[in-house]
């Protein structure tokens, strides 16, 4: 039995070293790949250099979708703005959850959809906007949806958007990096080998980092995502301290058989519950929560009912 | 040698700037958390009489309960005005016992339960309540920060070097009968239906 704040502070610090972790990863693969590619390119371009470049063409690409993270999110969805007469519980239960966290109001749009779910985005409290479909409001009552407002409220309060984009950047860039050397080995041509052995050595590393270095990074980027629902998942509880709404809530939204029609790839992770629903049939399995966006239910709420 | 203590003398400088700004910083939040409390029973004291009037039709026999709901919002005005904690949380809870009897009386006659105004007059008083709680729940928690900061290493020698003081917060009794079990207490209420 954890309470809360243990919970919290365990959440942290395993939060801080998968980050940190990553970020060890990147260092490495890009230095490895540079000097690959440099070798293999037979010179080392002055100034931003082969990294500069990539960083660049990943930060623009990957920039846009942050700052802009609410307008494109919502437009791709499909989302109405929420009136209160209209979404009355949803409405106050996210002005409630706004008092209680002492942020501002985010704006509340909602999804017309049938499969029950749930999201939060933008780069910062006063930029936010949280997302539900008309089926979540349907099926879910006032102290569920406390639950799952609030779950949303605490990735808005944790900058959860704003990690979520910043790694994305970095496994962009090794991507591109890793992509640009197996480009220059096939097409580019190969200078005389007049440095031996060392040169060889780096040619090696570069092509198992331009290989493996896209797979892990997406993996440690995944783990990233996961740590951060268990987060969010505390710290639903502590503002509303009734773990039982969010349990509940999380049961029925993972029972519900349909998939959501306006997610994809890109916007998956910022889902209160994997929108796709692919953990239906494998359940917990290691390989499986590997690839996984989110947490398993089941893990979820085995840690949620420790809190109450 | 020199250099490293001037190193040491910049990161001590930082430190004790974050720390002095997170109290004060805190200080403030904690202020206008309280002013939140009565700022959300000031909703509370005037969209009650409006909801009372547009309900009152539906409810004329049950004259009781709409009395005991004016009062409690008297109860409130005054409390807000006069400012003091203690007694702005006496007036929502009295608000609080009056809702249960409402709900006794909605939920006995069905005729009342299906009108649209009642509904709308439940949802709005649990609505308000949840927000004054909700309000009270920020200065819980950002009294909680700050009153840990003010206790625990290296924060609270800080704390001493400027004279803060440990913040209040929500008044509750440390003594009396909501801190004791009775006997009857521990056996299980039945309900009957």
């Amino acid at each position: 039995m954890k309470n809360i704040y243990e919970v919290q502070t365990s959440n942290k610090i395993k939060s801080f070293v998968i980050v940190a972790i990553f970020v060890a990863f990147v260092f490495v693969a890009t230095y490895f790949l540079t000097k690959a590619l440099g070798y293999y390119m037979g010179y080392e371009p002055g100034g931003l250099g082969y990294l500069g470049l990539a960083l660049i063409i990943s930060g623009v690409s990957s920039f846009f979708s942050y700052y802009y993270s609410d307008k494109i999110v919502l437009g791709i969805s499909g989302a109405r703005p929420a009136i209160r007469t209209r979404d009355f519980n949803f409405f106050t239960v996210a002005e409630n959850i706004a008092i209680g966290d002492g942020l501002p109001k985010p704006k509340l749009y909602v999804i017309d959809d049938t499969s029950p779910n749930a999201f939060a985005t933008g780069r910062n409290p006063e930029h936010a906007a949280i997302c539900v479909t008309t089926g979540l409001l349907s099926k879910l009552d006032r102290t569920e949806l406390e639950g799952v407002v609030a779950h949303e409220m605490t990735h808005i309060k944790n900058y959860d958007t704003r990690l979520m984009s910043v790694v994305s950047v970095m496994v962009g860039l090794i991507a591109l990096l890793g992509d640009w050397f197996t480009r220059s080995m096939f097409w580019g041509r190969r200078r005389d080998d007049r440095e031996g052995n060392a040169g060889s050595i780096i040619l090696v590393i570069g092509i198992l980092f331009a290989i493996l270095s896209p797979i892990i990074g997406t993996l440690i980027q995944l783990a990233i995502s996961r740590r951060r629902e268990y987060m969010a998942d505390a710290g639903s509880v502590e503002i509303t301290r009734q773990p039982q709404g969010l349990i509940s809530a999380l049961e029925k939204i993972s029972s519900d058989p349909s998939p959501l029609r306006s997610a994809n790839r890109a916007t998956a992770h910022l889902f209160i519950s994997n929108p796709f629903k692919n953990n239906k049939q494998k359940g917990t399995g290691f390989l499986t929560n590997l690839f996984n966006t989110h947490p398993p239910v089941s893990e979820r709420i085995k840690l949620l009912q420790e809190m109450a | 040698m020199i250099y490293v203590l001037i190193a040491i003398l910049i990161i001590l400088g930082f430190w004790l700037v974050s720390t002095y700004n997170f109290f004060v910083t805190t200080k403030t939040r904690v202020g206008a958390s309280i002013q939140e409390i009565g700022n959300q029973l000031k909703r509370q004291s005037e969209l009650i009489p409006n909801l009372e009037s547009s309900a009152e039709g539906y409810l004329k026999h049950e004259k009781g309960i709409f009395d005991e709901l004016t009062s409690a919002r008297k109860a409130i005005t005054s409390a807000v005005k006069s400012g003091d904690l203690n007694k702005m949380a006496d007036a929502g809870k009295q608000l609080a016992d009056v809702l249960p009897k409402i709900q006794v009386v909605v939920e006995s006659n069905p005729e009342i339960k299906a009108s649209e105004v009642v509904k709308t007059l439940m949802d709005e008083l649990r609505d308000t309540s949840d927000k004054v709680m909700y309000a009270r729940r920020l200065l819980i928690d950002l009294t909680a920060d700050y009153n840990v900061k003010m206790v625990t290493f290296p924060s609270n020698l800080a704390a001493k070097i400027f004279r803060f003081e440990v913040l209040k917060g929500l008044e509750t009794p440390t003594d009396g009968d909501g801190l004791k079990v009775s006997g009857e207490e521990m056996k299980t209420p039945k309900v009957n239906l």
